[in-house]
């Protein structure tokens, strides 16, 4: 039972008739009690004519899935299965960051009827997102006391990963396709293969030159390559403790998704097959063997549900991760953190175990607030703060190149930067035909 | 159309049926008063429990109320006299207890018996005056100045008692049949001479008595006074010849009218109280707006359904570690290490800057930074490795200098050869193939 803001003014107005009809203190009084007894018969009546909220089936259609900044419409439809018409106010109690706001629909339905309550729920948090009950708050006739109850309606709905990254895509895959029918590539490797002979234009290289055919056909033909298809990239990515931090008000995870859904995206266009797991001690996702649109969806489905763990990543069993997902050649891509040299020494460790049989490239986000307080030296705390921030960046530069000596590549950039300089190391592997 | 036809009881059927059947499985989450009763009954029994054993409590020990108003006529504590007055009922006596002297002029005969103890002295001199006149025989106990004054002008106070026992030793029948009295207490007494109309009892000194009785001459009425007060009281009524006494004093009439002034008998003086000004319906006004409060508190404070909890992650700034590192420098006043820091970033970057690669020696780059800047070597070199700040504000400048050296280096470079040997060693790799 609640009360209405319509019976406390009716129960206020009860000083009109005791100012009036009370000179007296008993006489006051009188009216007083009578003006209670009224006002709880007047409400009591309103409560024994209300609806009953119980006597209210639900049910809920939900998307499954909505991309984070995006709206879903949550639909909610109630039937009155009680004897009344019911007319109520209903609540649909989303977790806050679903972002459903403080909605509340209105309904009135005769019995037997059904209706519909729709809500716009904009999520501002990556996972899954519960509701468990629906709050019916029943107005009787004069709207002074209601009824209210809480009905099972469970639903959820899984908010995705924003990938922003996307818009980096077009331009990256024009990148892709010059790599097609290039005369020569900076170094022709096993990531190379023959594609065709065409005829010789001017500015092709001379050293493309396919003399037999030249012959054969009596004008001078040239050999093209196309970079090397069906490569293997696995994407690991490094859920422990490290990847809580935010860097630009983003988490560390957040930037690797974003990393590694425009790399999977670009392979997947490139014709290379992708391997995605997300690892500490365990697994905490894996896509293997999707291509295509399945690919990038059930990355982002699985994505949407990893928060990062407070534990400390387990380099250790990296590589049987690794040798589990391909026992080929294939590029291993490491989102991680580079911080200092103490808390990578095992990923250094088992960085050699890795490169033997993979191309590896490690990539961190480095923090652009760094790089800002490196540079800022007015005061005597700024001057300071400049030094840790150069310290910080010495020890990155210092992993990075101990990373780079046992024969793997590190990417780092600053969030925003991260998932297209990372696309652009693999075309670049690519062109160079190290995959 | 046909669902408009059918009766109520059909027309529930098809309604239920569009709501489908999984959503008449609704279940309802808040309990219904009736199982919230039955889950609290243990509860609510051991309230009423509680309750009632403390009402019968009450009720029992009601009368013993543990100080009560001494010589009350039901005060059945020590101090009171409710055996007193109970044995004077049992033998006849109408006992009619007064609390302000309208109501002894209400209840007093022709031959009447008053007992007047004015513990807080309420009455005036007039009162007492219409007092002693209201009645044959009027009993003051522990008579205080003004009622001296007013009903026996020649008694005087004597002091408190001394003597070793009480005896009669005068010719009031009641004192003589009593024989003695509790000893001690305070005394009156008599001026010296004859005084016809004035008989002490009950000496302990050669004028001081503990019972005076004073004749009026033109009325013939009595006037005893009894200075100490126990004599009538529970505690003591049953010792010596107490009870005799008071019996033989209180008793001689059918009637007795037991007398204690209380707050009524005070007369009302000054300007009238608020309580008198305001109007008699302000105080019930102030009841209706208190419940008003209650019904808006329960109004508002009323959730529209239970709380809906939701883990939410810790937000940790990655910078956190870096800002802790400069607090450190700073307060150990660590300025050789910062300023280490600080020259090892400057060098790279100049290194990087002049095209010398990463591994270059100090010496060289120091070289090449003074010939590409134009500046002296000697300078070069303190800003780079040789001054050794001593004090923030040295820290500060050597700070601000190496920016300025890098700076003008960059500068330098810039506006010079293009040091195209720094882009080879170092190409961005995500520049290479931008169209």
């Amino acid at each position: 039972m609640t009360l209405s803001g319509r019976f406390v003014l009716l129960l206020a107005l009860g000083a009109v008739p005791i100012v009036l009809f009370g000179p007296s203190v008993e006489a006051a009084a009188g009216v007083l009690a009578l003006w209670l007894v009224f006002v709880l018969l007047l409400g009591s009546l309103d409560l024994a004519l209300a609806a009953s909220p119980r006597a209210v089936s639900v049910e809920r259609m939900l998307p499954a899935r909505v991309r984070l900044g995006e709206s879903a419409t949550s639909e909610l439809y109630l039937t009155n299965t009680g004897r009344r018409r019911l007319n109520a106010v209903v609540r649909d109690a989303w977790q806050p960051s679903a972002g459903a706001g403080l909605v509340r629909g209105r309904v009135v339905i005769v019995r037997g009827e059904r209706r519909l309550v729709s809500l716009t729920l904009t999520p501002f948090r990556r996972g899954e997102r519960r509701v468990e009950q629906v709050t019916v708050r029943s107005l009787g006739p004069l709207g002074l006391w209601n009824r209210q109850a809480s009905l099972n309606a469970p639903g959820r709905i899984r908010v995705l990963p924003p990938f922003h990254a996307r818009k980096h895509l077009p331009s990256r895959i024009a990148r892709l396709k010059e790599l097609d029918g290039r005369t020569s590539v900076m170094v022709r490797g096993q990531g190379t293969e023959f594609d065709s002979l065409r005829e010789y234009v001017r500015g092709d290289d001379v050293r493309s030159i396919d003399w037999r055919a030249t012959a054969r056909r009596g004008d001078v033909m040239v050999r093209t390559w196309r970079p090397e298809r069906d490569r293997r990239v696995v994407i690991l990515l490094d859920t422990g403790r490290t990847s809580a931090a935010r860097v630009d008000n983003e988490p560390r995870l957040d930037t690797a998704f974003e990393a590694a859904l425009l790399l999977a995206a670009l392979t997947s266009v490139a014709g290379d097959r992708v391997d995605f797991l997300a690892f500490d001690r365990r697994v905490r996702g894996r896509v293997q063997g999707a291509t295509g649109a399945a690919l990038l969806s059930q990355m982002v489905d699985s994505m949407a549900l990893i928060d990062p763990e407070l534990i400390e990543m387990d380099w250790a069993a990296v590589p049987g991760q690794v040798r589990a997902v391909t026992s080929q050649h294939a590029l291993v891509v490491l989102l991680t953190s580079i911080d200092a040299a103490g808390a990578s020494t095992g990923l250094l460790s088992v960085l050699p175990q890795l490169t033997k049989r993979h191309t590896v490239v490690v990539a961190s986000v480095l923090d652009p607030a760094t790089v800002l307080a490196a540079a800022t030296r007015g005061g005597r705390d700024e001057i300071y703060r400049a030094a840790a921030a150069e310290r910080a960046l010495l020890d990155v530069a210092r992993v990075s190149a101990a990373i780079r000596q046992l024969g793997a590549d590190v990417v780092t950039a600053s969030p925003a930067q991260l998932p297209p300089a990372l696309a652009d190391r693999y075309i670049a592997l690519k062109a160079a035909g190290r995959l | 159309m046909s669902a408009t036809l059918t009766s109520p009881e059909d027309a529930a059927a098809p309604g239920a049926r569009a709501g489908g059947g999984p959503a008449s499985a609704t279940t309802v989450a808040t309990p219904t008063l009736r199982a919230l009763l039955r889950r609290s009954s243990f509860w609510v029994i051991a309230a009423a429990c509680i309750l009632a054993i403390a009402i019968i409590a009450v009720l029992v020990s009601g009368g013993s109320q543990a100080a009560g108003r001494a010589l009350a006529g039901d005060n059945a504590a020590p101090a009171g006299s409710m055996a007193l007055v109970e044995v004077l009922r049992q033998q006849g006596v109408t006992v009619t207890l007064a609390g302000s002297l309208a109501e002894v002029r209400g209840a007093v005969g022709a031959d009447s018996t008053v007992l007047l103890y004015d513990e807080n002295s309420y009455l005036d001199q007039s009162q007492l005056s219409e007092l002693g006149d209201l009645a044959a025989r009027t009993v003051v106990v522990a008579p205080d100045f003004l009622a001296l004054q007013a009903l026996a002008p020649t008694v005087g106070f004597g002091g408190v008692s001394d003597a070793e026992t009480l005896t009669a030793d005068c010719s009031v029948p009641a004192a003589s049949r009593a024989g003695e009295l509790v000893p001690g207490g305070d005394t009156l007494s008599i001026p010296q001479g004859e005084h016809p109309l004035v008989t002490g009892c009950f000496p302990s000194g050669t004028d001081t008595f503990s019972l005076v009785q004073v004749q009026n001459e033109l009325t013939g009425d009595l006037v005893s006074l009894v200075p100490d007060p126990r004599v009538f009281n529970n505690e003591n009524v049953t010792g010596y010849g107490n009870a005799a006494f008071a019996l033989g004093l209180l008793g001689p009439s059918d009637s007795l009218v037991w007398y204690l002034p209380t707050l009524a008998d005070l007369p009302r003086t000054g300007p009238p109280s608020l309580a008198d000004l305001t109007p008699g319906w302000v105080t019930p006004v102030l009841m209706l707006l208190a419940l008003v409060g209650v019904a808006a508190a329960v109004w508002r404070g009323r959730r529209f359904g239970p709380l809906v909890a939701e883990n939410l992650p810790v937000t940790v700034k990655a910078s956190e570690t870096l800002e802790g590192r400069a607090r450190l420098y700073a307060r150990s006043n660590a300025r050789l290490r910062a300023i280490d820091a600080l020259r090892v970033g400057a060098v790279q970057r100049l290194a990087r800057t002049v095209g010398l690669g990463r591994l270059a020696h100090l010496d060289e780059v120091i070289a090449t930074v003074a010939l590409i800047t134009g500046r002296a070597p000697d300078e070069v070199r303190r800003v780079l490795v040789g001054a050794i700040p001593v004090s923030d504000a040295q820290l500060m400048e050597l700070g601000v200098a190496l920016q300025a050296l890098e700076t003008a280096t960059s500068q330098a470079v810039r506006a010079g050869a293009p040091a195209s040997a720094s882009s080879e060693i170092f190409p961005p790799p995500a520049e290479r193939m931008d169209p």
